[in-house]
């Protein structure tokens, strides 16, 4: 059949086509509109930064983490101020600052980004099955969302991580368990509504299985908002992270700024060597504010209704 | 009457009901937890009879069902059952304790919702300006840092350099002794030791009603009604207070929720300032598997948050007569 493979033959021509699929042009043009907004376009790329810092950061370290610094005299440089050989100083037990803050960037960002994905993919998830599925499917996802709702996020992070044992990793998974409450009603209320559209009576009506319908009609379009939580997600996780690891209760070995600042805590030298805690202090909150206002600026351009997503959103 | 009558009855029952499947849940939750309070004893050395006459003593060997029939027939009794840690009652544990926490969290919530609230309504009025774009930005920001390093700062700025506080703790040892429990929390002392956990939760907690007041005062504004209220001249303050009534309920019905968490997400200021509240206790006994203590205070918080649910549904079936059709 030579036919049909002078057909399938061009794959050059496909790939030079690729940037006029639809999801690559959607792709492209979004992030066109999101960077001429300027406010969005700053913060997003703070977050590049800190993303490559993850990245390259090790390497860039200009000392080992637990290597101790001396000074010409041969003494060990304890809680030295900043200085040109060590610009953000040293801590108690003379180890360099900025190496520390370098190396810890990595266990940051993929806190992020695993912490961030798991909300998203969970919450989406559970979203959708409750909104498309409906019925007592719904009521019981969505009981159980009530319930994960009250829950107190610290003590409960607590109780998850013993259940899990103390790790770096199961900090990161006890989050995800438990941060995807506010997408999920979020996006079973977007569900709702879009099942009620025409292209998806439509799609039903000429036979659809279940599956391409979520797939094909539904995901895409609940899938800027599943972006603007993926953005909260990151930012929460990077926080809940820290928080847990101050409390003592995620890897200590796992050198990220949460441990740096809960060291410099413990040390009882905070007040004389505030050089410690403050980068890595000032780099969380700056991440997470990055993380927030990327996402509220993203929310913003992409949607057209101003139904008000507040409430799930900065309560989570 | 009797629709707002029947209404209150069926979600009483349904809070009841709630309340009910959440102490069984925390029940088999931590019954089924790996390890219980004598697997630290195991670390330690103890021999294997010992913990387990330890465990027979204290019921742990027995089915689960048995044990709880016996926690649920002591619980109706008031008997909350002892902390094998630390072999006292529960309630003598945690009475303290909770109190200093919710005299901490309390006030400064409601303070935070309250300040929120009238920064939400500043800058959400001014649309399209400066302050609405801008004025909640330092609000997000402050925000955004972990509530733990926002109390090093204070401490660290306000206490250890400017010597205005003192660093921690929440009375000063050695103070005079009072006759009353509740005593020391009106002397000058414990205010002084007050001012800085206060300003970390209000700091930590500030965005959220800020944020969501200013949505909903946005959406206030661009109704009719406060149109019309325009139109007939009516001055700015006037106009800025019925629109802060109508769009005060989104913020009142978070305040318990927020409330609940907040006295949970308080260990991180309590660990910085040695509060002897219970978050940090909370930590300690969840690690040394102390679960009768664990299970009260979390059942404490779930039932504050189920029953501050039920008190907001019922006004607002007051406010709005809707509500009042069942869901």
């Amino acid at each position: 059949m030579p036919a049909r493979d002078a057909v399938s033959l061009p794959n050059t021509e496909a790939f030079e086509n690729i940037a006029d699929h639809h999801i690559v042009r959607n792709f492209v043009g979004g992030l066109r509109m999101m960077l001429n907004d300027r406010t969005t376009a700053a913060y997003f790329w703070i977050l590049v930064g800190i993303t490559f810092l993850g990245v390259v950061g090790p390497m860039l370290a200009p000392y080992g983490i637990e290597q101790t610094q001396y000074s010409e005299t041969g003494q060990i440089l304890s809680a030295a101020p900043p200085s040109i050989n060590h610009p953000l100083g040293t801590t108690f037990a003379g180890y360099d600052v900025l190496s520390r803050l370098l190396v810890g960037a990595r266990p940051t960002v993929i806190t992020g980004l695993l912490g961030g994905g798991l909300i998203l993919t969970i919450g989406t998830s559970i979203g959708i099955t409750a909104g498309y599925v409906g019925g007592r499917t719904e009521t019981i996802l969505m009981r159980f969302t009530d319930f994960v709702y009250g829950v107190p996020l610290i003590p409960f992070g607590i109780v998850m991580i013993t259940f899990l044992g103390v790790g770096f990793l199961s900090s990161i998974l006890v989050i995800g368990l438990i941060l995807w409450r506010g997408g999920a009603r979020v996006i079973r209320a977007q569900t709702l509504q879009i099942k009620q559209y025409p292209f998806v009576k439509v799609a039903k009506a000429t036979g659809a299985s279940r599956r391409r319908i979520i797939i094909k009609h539904i995901l895409p379009n609940v899938a800027p908002m599943a972006i603007f939580f993926l953005a909260l997600g990151v930012g929460y996780a990077i926080m809940l992270q820290a928080s847990l690891t101050f409390l003592g209760v995620a890897s200590p070995f796992t050198p990220s700024w949460g441990v740096m600042i809960r060291n410099a805590f413990n040390s009882g030298y905070m007040s004389q060597a505030w050089w410690w805690s403050l980068t890595p202090g000032l780099l969380i909150g700056i991440t997470v504010l990055s993380t927030f206002m990327f996402g509220r600026g993203y929310e913003d351009l992409i949607t057209a209704d101003s139904e008000s997503v507040e409430a799930d959103t900065v309560a989570a | 009457m009797s629709s707002m009558k029947r209404y209150v009855v069926v979600r009483g029952l349904q809070t009841i009901f709630t309340l009910w499947l959440v102490l069984t849940a925390l029940f088999v939750m931590f019954r089924s937890m790996p390890g219980d309070f004598t697997s630290q004893m195991a670390v330690a050395g103890a021999s294997e009879e010992a913990l387990a006459a330890l465990r027979a003593q204290w019921g742990l060997d027995e089915p689960l069902y048995v044990q709880y029939w016996r926690y649920i027939t002591n619980l109706a009794q008031g008997n909350l059952g002892e902390s094998p840690v630390y072999r006292v009652p529960v309630w003598e544990f945690v009475k303290m304790r909770m109190f200093n926490t919710f005299i901490l969290v309390a006030p400064a919530m409601t303070f935070t919702y309250l300040l929120g609230a009238l920064i939400g309504t500043i800058t959400g009025s001014k649309r399209g300006s400066r302050l609405e774009k801008l004025g909640i930005i330092p609000v997000i920001g402050v925000g955004s840092f972990p509530a733990f390093f926002l109390s090093i700062v204070l401490v660290v700025v306000f206490a250890s350099w400017l010597n205005l506080f003192p660093t921690s703790g929440m009375l000063s040892a050695g103070g005079t002794e009072l006759e009353t429990w509740w005593g020391p929390y009106l002397t000058a002392d414990f205010g002084i030791h007050y001012v800085l956990p206060f300003t970390a939760v209000v700091c930590r907690y500030l965005f959220i009603p800020s944020l969501i007041m200013r949505t909903s005062v946005v959406e206030v504004m661009g109704q009719d009604h406060t149109e019309y209220h325009r139109l007939t001249g009516l001055p700015i303050g006037n106009r800025l207070r019925h629109v802060a009534k109508h769009a005060s309920l989104p913020v009142l019905t978070i305040y318990p929720v927020s409330l609940a968490r907040a006295l949970g997400g308080v260990v991180l200021i309590e660990t910085v300032f040695n509060w002897p509240g219970i978050g940090y206790a909370l930590v300690e006994a969840v690690l040394g598997r102390d679960y009768p203590v664990v299970q009260f205070v979390f059942f404490v918080v779930a039932a504050f948050v189920i029953i501050s649910n039920f008190l907001v549904d019922l006004l607002y079936g007051v406010i709005d007569p809707r509500i009042r059709v069942e869901d």
